[in-house]
């Protein structure tokens, strides 16, 4: 059996597989299906200063091999999600990320310091989420403002502070040398692209918020070609994500250069994706002879 | 809640675009499934184009037989895929899930479907109707779309929308009438939006306690992914969204916002 704990920015992950934000909610409803604690990590649903209640319905559209989703950052806050989900999650024994999401440097900052004093291991910070009208570009379109709002938000973290790279954007290696400049300690990508979809028989757009975020395996080769040039333009670790839904899609992050992956919209095809996962890349690696996951980081070879 | 490979044990066209499916699954049948719950079903051959399980209502519960009856619209390619099933088939189900409705105190009770809405009204039916004085309103496109009339455990009357079977109308000009005549103590409704929106202007206002069971496209349907929102009145920390999932499906008619 190959070791497959991860040492991510200095936080020890028991394995490289972690429930992806917006899909796992707090871990408490996949909790009753199994223990989380086997998780190398969970990211939970995305928070903001004060509680949102979210876009108008639809909210999703399934999509071919993929889904769209503009939820819109319903929570309850950081403040409830503090008081009433984090100390749950602490006594579960994974990775806790805390994923942020603001409409100025002035949120993800006063995000950051409210969390500081808690056991919190990790900040994601979601500078991409295109289901939030900002009424501007969003701060993860531009290399200028990722670096602006990443060094902010770096200075009042206690945490380690991982970005979140958009995919909507024409260079990807840019932004991720852009975050590492700002002091991110690590990034993880991709969020999801924008798209739409339409209910030809209402001729109406078919998500109340007209725009989506598209998931699913649909993505995996755009992630996976993202993943692979963002890890080589940067020195600090990657996570991977995007259309994972088996232990060989993991692996083909990890060869890409991802450090750990996140497990996101295959959560709903299975609700025991994220353990299977884990399972059927532990067996791959076996098979291969892996004795410790970082041999395989990055190891792709190159034609 | 119980995540189970259930078998096929048949799989039947009960009407125009409605199929009976029958699962064997005794594991979560000895969880207890209330009429208005629903499981969660996994497209077979999944993996590929259609990601989503489908959230299916049951119709009826068979523990003895450890069967599972459901029917199921071909609304799109996952439900087709879903009734294309054949007997001896294995389908990956999560269940029950889901609040399902209260029949509480009530004696006299009437029910109320549409469509498919029709097939968690007759599992009610055959729960609560038995020893309390009651009535079932359906109502169909006409009368090939009809199903789960027979062998009904208290009367029920038909609107089709061309008058081939029952009334010509809709169901809601039947429910008016009879609530006309003696009102009941719960109404309890499942089908399209504009009939469940009829249903609440006739019950609301006249204090008639109403559960209304909703419908939203679901993603993970156990309440973590928030994407099944509907509207309502109540007020909690996270705005006026509930979760068709968990909150419901089914829900206090009062509760109900139908304007977005």
């Amino acid at each position: 059996m190959a070791d497959l704990a991860v040492r991510l920015c200095g936080v020890r992950l028991k394995n490289p597989v972690i429930a992806a934000s917006g899909t796992f909610g707090f871990g408490r409803e996949f909790h009753q299906l199994y223990d989380i604690g086997r998780l190398g990590g969970i990211s939970v649903k995305g928070l903001t200063l004060e509680p949102r209640g979210g876009n108008a319905p639809h909210r999703m559209a399934e999509t071919p091999s993929g889904m769209l989703n503009a939820v819109g950052l319903q929570n309850p806050g950081v403040d409830a999600f503090i008081a009433r989900d984090l100390p749950w999650l602490l006594e579960r024994g994974l990775a806790v990320i805390v994923n942020i999401a603001g409409n100025s440097v002035e949120d993800y900052c006063r995000m950051a310091e409210k969390l500081a004093p808690t056991g919190a291991h990790m900040l994601e910070m979601n500078i991409s989420c295109p289901n939030v009208k900002q009424g501007g570009v969003a701060f993860g379109t531009q290399p200028d403002s990722i670096y602006q709002v990443t060094r902010a938000v770096k200075a009042r973290a206690a945490q380690p502070l991982m970005v979140k790279l958009s995919p909507n954007v024409a260079d990807i290696a840019e932004n991720a040398r852009a975050a590492q400049a700002g002091g991110a300690d690590c990034i993880s990508l991709i969020n999801t692209l924008t798209g739409v979809a339409v209910d030809v028989r209402r001729r109406r757009m078919a998500l109340g918020n007209n725009v989506g975020g598209l998931s699913g395996p649909a993505i995996r080769p755009l992630a996976l070609r993202m993943v692979w040039q963002a890890s080589r333009a940067v020195s600090i670790p990657v996570v991977g994500m995007g259309g994972i839904m088996t232990g060989e899609d993991a692996l083909a992050f990890l060869l890409c250069g991802a450090s750990a992956v996140m497990v996101g919209t295959a959560n709903f095809a299975d609700p025991f994706a994220c353990p299977r996962i884990l399972q059927e890349l532990d067996t791959l690696l076996a098979e291969q002879h892996v004795r410790k996951l970082e041999e395989v980081v990055g190891a792709v070879i190159e034609n | 809640m119980q995540h189970t490979m259930a078998r096929v044990a048949g799989v039947d066209a009960i009407a125009r675009g409605i199929y009976l499916l029958r699962l064997h699954a005794p594991d979560l049948l000895a969880q207890g499934i209330s009429p208005g719950q629903f499981v969660h079903i996994r497209l077979p051959g999944a993996g590929q184009q259609r990601l989503l399980r489908r959230p299916i209502s049951v119709m009826a519960a068979r523990p003895q037989e450890g069967v599972l009856d459901l029917a199921i619209q071909t609304v799109g390619p996952g439900t087709l895929a879903l009734c294309g099933a054949r007997p001896g088939d294995t389908l990956a189900v999560l269940g029950p899930l889901g609040r399902g409705f209260d029949a509480g105190q009530a004696q006299r009770i009437f029910f109320v479907g549409g469509g498919v809405g029709v097939a968690p009204i007759r599992f009610a039916m055959d729960a609560f109707a038995p020893g309390r004085r009651c009535a079932a309103f359906f109502g169909f496109r006409g009368a090939a779309f009809a199903y789960g009339i027979q062998q009904a455990p208290c009367p029920v009357q038909v609107t089709t929308d061309d008058g081939g079977l029952g009334a010509r109308g809709q169901v809601s000009d039947l429910l008016r009438a009879a609530i006309e005549e003696e009102p009941p103590d719960l109404i309890l409704a499942c089908g399209p939006t504009p009939m469940l929106r009829t249903v609440q202007r006739l019950a609301v206002p006249e204090k008639i306690p109403c559960q209304l069971s909703l419908e939203e496209y679901m993603a993970c349907g156990l309440g973590a992914c928030l994407v099944c929102a509907c509207k309502t009145r109540a007020m909690d920390g996270q705005g006026a969204y509930r979760r068709v999932c968990v909150d419901g499906p089914v829900f206090p008619a009062e509760e109900v916002c139908f304007d977005g």
